[in-house]
């Protein structure tokens, strides 16, 4: 199935859904049935379920549907929660600190959520676009031996040409940038990143230098552009990889403070009585 | 620093021979009748000697009348010379029911065995049973199925021992058959050319067989030109008009005509049988001066002098664009060249010449039927329905675009030319990942790991095109040329899924698949024992092992890799099954 047509089909099922659970609780809130007992549980049922896809990845061999499959459950379900936390609340701010501290996480679990999923969209094609795509673990290797290219030039340009103009420029402008990643935000966010200013000063030296050591500043340049790849790569991957560090903490939080919540609730509200 | 203790014997070519049974006796007996005892010994270097060739890389092998002794679609690694007795060969395809023919499926694991693997994988990287290899020589001769490192379940021998019976052949059989007697050579076409078995041979009456397996042969009919000469006459003799008979078109022929049209068919060989050697040697020059070098079988542009069928290999098909040359298409294994045009000039009585020229890829082995053959027999016997399209004429100097080019057109031609270039096209499981969806999560990495006792066997790196990539993991390929030199036949294909496995008991650590693989998709890696030290040999030096991957036969759920990924980044795909390519590029 075409992916424009698995999203079509997918979201009518989504309103759908929605709008049947919308008027159940309408309905219900008519016959003063006790609807936030009904949605809270629903609700708690649905990220429990949403939670499982993390232990699904940890069992490739078991024969649990493809991870794919789950990854448009967890999307389309997880825009299913909202709408079910929203009919909960009653769409009305929570109160109480306790219920104000669920209502953030849930919102901070959502967030998390539909940023990583409009990133990893994103990301994925930027990444490709911007150029060689390179291992994220190798990238500290191949950034310590890109420095020790472009030193090896730097080097080579001393002796080759009796001049010092190069490798004061590497001493000065390029050893920091070749020596750490650099401007992660920028690159994430899609700012203009350092490169232009490297390339521009690089540029500016060339009323200092002759023929030769032209040669050799387009050999840096090639340098200069590769570590502006792999500081892309750096911090695209990195956060490609990393934001699940912050949803899957905040969703074990939410199914504690959830099922807190939820034992409280039930409770005081004496049962299903 | 690790204390190193582990140690066992190099592994060697002939550890475990292919029939413990073999003696010096048999291989006498062997040695004083033909083609064998016309053999010049002398022509066989030292350390292969030819009596050491008989000895260890065949079995002699009585089968009962009614026994299956190659099933069609099976994968074979050996060949057969019948001693005495008589075969049938069943012909047609399907000529008998799957389910009369006890086809063993792969061992899958079961589910207890597959929740193990949470647990039970070791922490260390490639480790391994050590006493495995100590009684792997013990566990051969008694000829049964032993365990594998952690458990798997693993044959030393390719040939599955269990017998299946067809009490009743010409009562089960859908087509007709043919018999062959002793003296006459079978099965070293799927042997020799890494293809299916395409027919079911059945015992005729209680007969004795030589079972050679495919690296003895192999030697055999390198040294020995008595061997090669009579294959090939046993081939022209038996199997072409099969072939032909279970080719499009050549079906409807009488007896009669088949035996005329076979008789008329030349055999063609173009490029080196191991053509990967060139190929990685060339891979990195000008793609233009590549395609000017490869052998041309047929040109544009020339009249049609035959119908060009593939035996074995891959040809490029490409037509003139401009000052260049684009390559419209490939071919493989069991497609034709050259019908369209033959049928447009018988009917219309023109000369149109040929549209595309036909190139090998490496090695290719055709058949050519002469023109006035397919004319005089072929032609009449199509029905007007199943008949080719005319070709339309072409207009002014524009470049011809042919109905082909509409067919393949969902693919697009860069993508053809980065396939072939780079001979994707022989995988039958190309591991493809499309980078606009890949997050580079690696949990495809890390569930081959899981698979696989916590080593991945491949790396998500490989040639890209646009946003696609090809990794670097195992196709299981349609002409696995990684096969060609293991010596132990440790590399082979699994008899029922043609997945290509390495025999970890069996091999010897020599490399010789990791070097013949065109696309670096093998690793030999270091092995461990249980503590996590380094496995040495008498002289101390760390064995080797070849590892990559397999498609996760062993579990239940098929490639892990596939399953694990959670942005429909990754597949595999068979790329002769060019709808299935297209539908997945145009998703």
């Amino acid at each position: 199935m075409r992916f424009a047509r698995r999203r079509l089909l997918n979201t009518l099922v989504l309103v759908a859904a929605g709008a049947a659970a919308w008027g159940w609780v309408r309905r219900a809130d008519t016959v003063l049935q006790p609807t936030s007992l009904f949605t809270g549980l629903a609700l708690l049922a649905v990220c429990l379920g949403l939670a499982l896809f993390n232990a699904r990845k940890k069992l490739p061999f078991i024969p649990l549907l493809r991870a794919a499959t789950w990854t448009q459950i967890h999307v389309y379900v997880g825009w299913f929660s909202i709408l079910l936390f929203l009919l909960h609340v009653g769409f009305r701010p929570p109160s109480g600190v306790f219920n104000i501290t669920l209502a953030v996480v849930f919102g901070l679990v959502a967030a998390s959520g539909v940023f990583g999923l409009v990133f990893s969209r994103v990301m994925a094609f930027r990444l490709t676009l911007h150029g060689e795509n390179v291992m994220f673990e190798r990238i500290p290797a191949l950034r310590a031996q890109l420095q020790r290219e472009a030193e090896a030039i730097v080097v080579k340009s001393v002796e080759e040409t009796k001049s010092t103009t190069i490798a004061d420029f590497y001493a000065t402008r390029l050893q920091p940038y070749f020596a750490r990643p650099r401007s992660r935000l920028r690159h994430v966010l899609g700012l203009e990143s350092p490169l232009k200013g490297v390339l521009t000063d690089l540029r500016l030296l060339k009323r200092y230098t002759n023929e030769r050591e032209h040669a050799i500043l387009a050999e840096l340049v090639d340098c200069v552009e590769a570590k502006d790849n792999l500081d892309f790569q750096l911090a695209g991957q990195g956060l490609l990889k990393y934001w699940l560090f912050v949803h899957i903490p905040l969703t074990a939080s939410l199914l504690i403070l959830g099922a807190v919540h939820g034992l409280i609730a039930f409770t005081y509200a004496g049962g299903f009585r | 620093m690790a204390e190193i203790t582990a140690t066992i014997s190099r592994p060697q070519r002939w550890d475990v021979p292919f029939d413990d049974k073999m003696d010096a006796a048999a291989v006498d007996r062997l040695l004083a009748i033909p083609p064998f005892s016309r053999i010049d010994a002398s022509q066989f270097p030292k350390s292969t000697p030819l009596r050491d060739i008989l000895l260890n890389d065949t079995s002699l092998r009585v089968f009962r009348k009614g026994e299956v002794i190659v099933r069609e679609g099976d994968y074979g690694n050996s060949a057969f010379f019948i001693l005495r007795g008589s075969v049938t060969v069943t012909l047609g395809k399907n000529a008998i029911p799957a389910a009369l023919l006890g086809r063993r499926e792969t061992r899958k694991k079961g589910l207890l065995e597959t929740l193990g693997q949470l647990w039970g994988n070791p922490a260390q990287p490639e480790m391994r049973d050590v006493s495995r290899y100590q009684s792997a020589k013990t566990a051969a001769r008694g000829g049964v199925e032993s365990r594998g490192p952690f458990g798997r379940t693993q044959s030393p021998f390719q040939t599955p021992g269990t017998a299946v019976f067809l009490h009743d052949v010409p009562a089960v059989l859908k087509g007709g058959t043919a018999t062959l007697q002793a003296g006459v050579f079978f099965g070293e076409i799927a042997a020799l050319g890494r293809t299916p078995r395409t027919a079911t041979i059945i015992a005729a009456e209680g007969s004795e067989l030589l079972e050679i397996r495919w690296q003895g042969l192999r030697e055999l009919r390198l040294r020995a030109p008595e061997i090669k000469q009579f294959v090939d006459e046993n081939y022209r003799k038996y199997s072409l008009e099969n072939h032909l008979r279970e080719t499009p078109y050549f079906k409807d022929l009488s007896p009669a005509e088949l035996k005329i049209v076979a008789d008329q068919t030349r055999f063609e060989t173009y490029g080196a049988f191991d053509w990967q050697t060139d190929y990685k040697k060339n891979r990195d020059t000008d793609p233009v001066a590549r395609l000017r070098g490869e052998p041309v079988i047929a040109e544009e542009g020339q009249y049609a002098n035959g119908l060009i069928l593939i035996r074995a290999g891959f040809a490029r098909l490409s037509q003139k664009y401009n000052n260049g040359e684009r390559t419209a298409l490939y071919l493989a294994r069991g497609q034709m060249f050259g019908l369209r045009e033959i049928a447009h000039n018988w009917r219309t009585k023109e000369s149109t010449p040929l549209r595309y020229t036909l190139r090998a890829l490496g090695y290719v082995d055709v058949l050519v039927v002469p023109t006035s053959v397919v004319e005089q027999y072929i032609m009449p016997k199509i029905p007007a329905a199943e008949m080719p399209p005319p070709i339309p004429p072409l207009q002014g100097n524009t470049t011809l675009v042919s109905p082909l080019d509409q067919v393949h057109g969902k693919i697009p031609t860069d993508f053809i030319e980065f396939l072939v270039d780079n001979r994707f096209i022989n995988g039958r499981a190309t591991m493809l990942i499309d980078l606009n969806r890949c997050t580079r999560c690696d949990d495809c990495v890390r569930a081959c790991a899981a698979a696989h006792d916590n080593n991945p066997r491949f790396i998500r790196h490989g040639p890209q095109l646009g946003h696609y990539m090809v990794a670097n993991a195992c196709m299981h390929c349609l002409d696995p040329v990684c096969m060609i030199g293991c010596p132990t036949g440790a590399i082979s294909r699994d008899a029922t899924g043609g997945q290509v496995v390495i025999n970890d008991t069996t091999c010897i650590g020599c490399s010789t698949c990791a070097n013949s693989c065109p696309y670096n998709n093998i690793q030999m890696v270091e092995i461990r024992d249980d503590r996590g030290e380094l496995i040495l040999d008498q002289e101390k030096k760390p064995v080797n092992k070849a590892a990559k991957c397999d498609l996760c036969l062993e579990q239940v759920t098929g490639p892990a890799c596939v399953r694990a990924c959670p942005h429909d980044a990754l597949t595999r795909l068979n790329m002769q099954e060019t709808d299935q390519l297209a539908q997945w590029l145009q998703r």
